[in-house]
Parts: C-alpha cells; structure tokens; sequence
C-alpha cells in the first residue's frame, strides 16, 4: 500500500482507504501489529503481502498452527477484494476452504498472494496461496467467497 | 477429571495459539469448547465484530482437541472448510464438535460456533484431519 507497490488502476478511493487500513494495521491494530505486514504488490484484483509467524500462533509440535494461515488467508483475501470494487463498500466473509499443505517455524517470514477473480452478484470469488518467504516452500492454499455491500458500516471488512 | 479431559488440558497447555484464543473445554465431557474474548480477537474495530479467521481458528482448534482427547496422539489439518451464517459479536464463543467419521489414518469432524448463549449459529467448520 506504499506508493511503490499500489498500481494505479485501483479506484482512487479504495487507495486511500487501503492506504488508511495499511497504517492502522501496521501501529494500532494489535493481531496485526505483531504479524509486521508489508505489501509487497498491491493492484486492482491483487494482494501480496509479507508477514512474520509469531511464536504466539504455535502449535504443540513447535511449528506455526494452521490457524495462523487461516487468518492471514481471510485478512489478505479481504484486501483483494477491496481492490477489486470501484467505490467503497463493506464486505464480509461467506465462506473459506483452506488446504494445508506446509510448515514453518515461528519467526520465520511468509508471504500471502490472493486475487480477486471476480465480482458477480455483489459476490466476490477470491483464491490464494501462502508460502515461505526464504524458500519459496508452499504452505496452504485457499479459496473464499464474500459477500459485497453488506448492512455493516462503511469499512466494514471483516480484517 | 476424566482421562479424556486431562488429555484434552495437555492438549491445550502445550498450544501457544490455545493460550491466545483463550481456549477452554467444558468439563461436562460434551464435545464442547470455548473462546474467551479479547480485543485482539476483532477484526475491524469499526464493526467490532470478530475475526474470520479467529472463528476458524477456534473451530479447528476445538476440531484437534475433541481428537486429542479420544486418541490422546496428533492430528494435523489436511483441510477445513468454514461458512459463517451470522455476523458475530465482541464477546466469547462455544463450540460443539461432531465426529462424522474416522478412520484409522483420516477424521472427518464438523464444529458449530454459537454465540449469545447458544442461541445465534455464527459460523460452521468441517476439517479433514491426518491421524498419527
């Protein structure tokens, strides 16, 4: 969401909300404070951001818990679908499958790419993967459906 | 405590992201969990609404300890599945886990997260899980 990594084919006002989302996330937010977010690719329909595994989302075998990968898949789905719209509206979750596939350690960097392949019926279909940021290894893969223009308030993701 | 709740309790003790969803299970032995809420369970502050992902966090976490405690050995997440059929509230969450099937290798289980004691269905997860 920095200048460098937003394409300029994103509706102007959905920028500046991302722009907006990006600080609150980055300082304020505490589940995403300490997962250090940084967009790496930000364009209309696309999300790519790197993030850090904390060792608070571990599982009993020492490894990053699945659910860590869940909520980033949700997170940056959510985004994709923001960049996709072409004016502001809230949207929510209707449904995610996620397929576990890898394992990282705590501390460790991933990297989450989503796209927004389309928005039909005030639905959007998004699809995405997770994978180690150092070896590239793939960790899950997911697919989501949300819903457009829900009754919540303006911004209403659900992030 | 019965023998499936204290595996279920180590279960949880030796899962830091337990710890951070402030999960717990009933100790009624009814396949039955819960979140304790936090602030850091919220998505957008704007909606106050919890997380997507922390809901099926949860649902899966519940998902590992109800096989935890029938088998006391791991399983892992081969994949879940969620829909959420009501927007949630700020506050805690149960879960109820049915067992669908297993096997000797695979476990087939569904969870139901519930809020506003019990009453409103928030979301429903199926996992698929790799015993051993």
């Amino acid at each position: 969401m920095t200048s460098g990594v937003t394409s300029s084919d994103i509706n102007p006002a959905i920028g500046g909300m991302l722009r907006s989302a990006r600080d609150f996330l980055a300082h304020e937010h505490s589940l995403f404070r300490t997962l250090d977010l940084k967009p790496i690719l930000i364009g209309k329909g696309k999300a790519t951001f790197s993030m850090l595994m904390p060792a608070d989302f571990a599982a009993a075998d020492g490894s990053v818990h699945g659910g860590l990968y869940t909520i980033i898949l949700d997170s940056i789905f959510g985004l994709a679908v923001f960049t996709a719209l072409e004016e502001i509206k809230p949207i929510a979750t209707i449904n995610l499958r996620t397929d576990f596939v890898g394992l990282i350690a705590p501390g460790a960097r991933a990297v989450c790419e989503a796209e927004c392949e389309a928005v039909n019926s005030d639905v959007a279909h998004v699809s995405g993967r997770l994978f180690a940021e150092a070896t590239g290894d793939l960790l899950a893969t997911g697919t989501g459906a949300f819903m457009v223009g829900t009754k919540g308030p303006i911004g209403g993701m659900r992030l | 405590m019965t023998a499936r709740l204290d595996r279920i309790r180590s279960f949880a003790a030796a899962t830091p992201l337990a710890g951070w969803l402030g999960f717990q299970a009933d100790e009624s032995g009814d396949a039955a969990y819960r979140l304790t809420f936090q602030e850091a369970h919220i998505g957008n502050p704007a909606i106050r609404a919890l997380h997507g992902g922390v809901i099926a966090s949860f649902l899966e976490l519940a998902m590992q300890a109800e096989l935890a405690g029938e088998t006391g050995g791991p399983a892992s997440t081969i994949s879940l599945s969620i829909d959420y059929l009501s927007s949630s509230r700020p506050e805690g969450m149960t879960a109820h886990v049915r067992r669908l099937k297993a096997g000797r290798r695979i476990a087939f289980l569904e969870a139901e997260g519930r809020q506003a004691d019990g009453t409103r269905l928030v979301a429903v997860a199926r996992g698929c899980f790799k015993l051993g």
